[in-house]
């Protein structure tokens, strides 16, 4: 990567940080909705127990929607501030993207280290391998990341913009989805994880992030 | 007026060939016409989406509106299109797997698909306000990011779980498991589909107001 493009990288994920801690609404509505989400589910199961195949179906569901609850909110602060413009003068596509991307990253990383616990103790479930649970949420949240920050500059002054992020979202992100699955299911002690969930994991990630940096171009620099 | 008579009389003949030529097949019986209507439309669904990241390619390097409709457009007939496969598919997984729907391997991809079309076209409604030009590069990059989906739902997933679908008529032996006349009946049926959607696709765009200039 060009020295300036990781400088300018660098820059955009410090002034994400520091918005974000400004303006805690959008990561403290991600992290409350997670943990609502988790709490209905466990009053509702009234400490039955869940197979495993099942279990990790509903951690990543929760995933999901709890990382729409804040990554849809990439591009929005600028958009509502004015200051995208600003950004799109000083910032360069690729410094822009990559930055919230790698923010959107640490972001939905935090999510995974707050949840997943929550999740293992309100529904009383034993990780058979906790490396394979690890790398599981950390790639499938890498494409969520990836592929989010994308969608989320397509969103932006769109009309429904909440509800419109997750529609979007979904189709794209589902060969992420159903390989993480597949891992935590194994990690959490159905079956044999097999390898070409994981490899097929790292590729689509790869896939998403050199996608959505080609297109992103194409957003940034409008005529 | 030329090529709209030659598409019906394609058509008359089609539905003479499966209801009439088209012999019952081993363990579908006469379930298998069907056949000739699903797997013509399933082509067009996957097709049109083919087209629209086709055209949105081009648009993205010329910013021409009328490459921007003409991806739209292949869009909506699409969706139509995918519609029918699942409809079609679910009816005759029933008849045949006594089923609607059990997420088999090719059921999941057609439903991405649908996933994609809907979102494709809510995406577009949802930005009917603001000016042409974003609309068009937005839904361009949207019909090129989704069709990276394409090779994980082609190749990965029917490998990945057991399918009761099926094989594809040529399949990965490159046997073609087929009569004579089912094979004949099955390839015009997949002409005259074709033909119906590209004469809508084109018909559909000519009919819109002028808009086809670049952008200045």
């Amino acid at each position: 990567m060009h020295a300036s493009t990781w400088a300018g990288v660098k820059l955009v994920f410090r002034k994400e940080a520091v918005s974000a801690l400004r303006f805690r609404a959008a990561w403290a509505a991600m992290f409350m909705f997670a943990l609502t989400t988790l709490a209905c589910v466990s009053l509702a199961l009234s400490g039955a127990r869940l197979a495993a195949p099942l279990a990790a179906a509903l951690l990543w569901v929760i995933l999901f929607f709890a990382s729409v609850a804040g990554a849809d909110r990439v591009f929005a602060e600028e958009d509502t501030s004015g200051t995208l413009l600003a950004l799109r003068v000083y910032g360069g596509a690729q410094a822009v993207l990559l930055g919230k991307m790698l923010y959107t990253f640490v972001l939905l990383l935090a999510l995974g280290v707050f949840t997943v616990p929550l999740f293992l103790v309100f529904l009383d479930m034993t990780v058979a391998s906790p490396l394979l649970l690890a790398m599981a949420c950390v790639l499938g949240l890498a494409g969520v990341a990836a592929a989010g920050t994308l969608i989320a500059a397509l969103t932006v002054g769109a009309a429904a913009n909440s509800g419109l992020f997750a529609v979007l979202l979904l189709p794209v992100i589902l060969p992420v989805f159903l390989p993480a699955i597949s891992l935590t299911a194994a990690a959490f002690g159905a079956g044999e994880a097999s390898l070409a969930y994981l490899g097929g994991l790292v590729l689509y990630d790869g896939i998403l992030a050199v996608g959505a940096s080609v297109l992103f171009d194409y957003l940034w620099y409008e005529e | 007026m030329l090529l709209r008579a030659a598409i019906v009389l394609l058509t008359i003949g089609v539905l003479f060939a499966v209801f009439c030529l088209v012999p019952p097949a081993e363990g579908l019986g006469y379930y298998v016409r069907l056949a000739f209507f699903h797997i013509p439309v399933a082509w067009v669904a996957v097709l049109a989406f083919l087209m629209s990241a086709y055209y949105g390619v081009r648009y993205l390097s010329k910013q021409e509106l009328l490459l921007d409709r003409l991806s739209a457009a292949s869009i909506r007939l699409g969706f139509i299109f995918v519609l029918l496969a699942t409809l079609s598919g679910a009816l005759f997984s029933k008849l045949t797997w006594g089923a609607y729907w059990n997420w088999d391997p090719r059921q999941t991809t057609i439903f991405v698909l649908l996933l994609i079309y809907g979102a494709y076209l809510t995406l577009r409604s949802a930005l009917s306000g603001a000016d042409r030009a974003r609309r068009a590069r937005v839904c361009a990059v949207y019909a090129l990011f989704s069709f990276l989906t394409v090779p994980f739902l082609v190749f990965i997933v029917p490998r990945l779980y057991f399918s009761l679908h099926p094989q594809p008529v040529l399949n990965a032996a490159g046997h073609i498991d087929m009569e004579p006349v089912m094979l004949a009946t099955l390839l015009a049926a997949l002409l005259d589909a074709t033909c119906i959607y590209l004469y809508f696709l084109y018909r559909g765009v000519k009919e819109l107001p002028a808009g086809g200039k670049r952008h200045e």
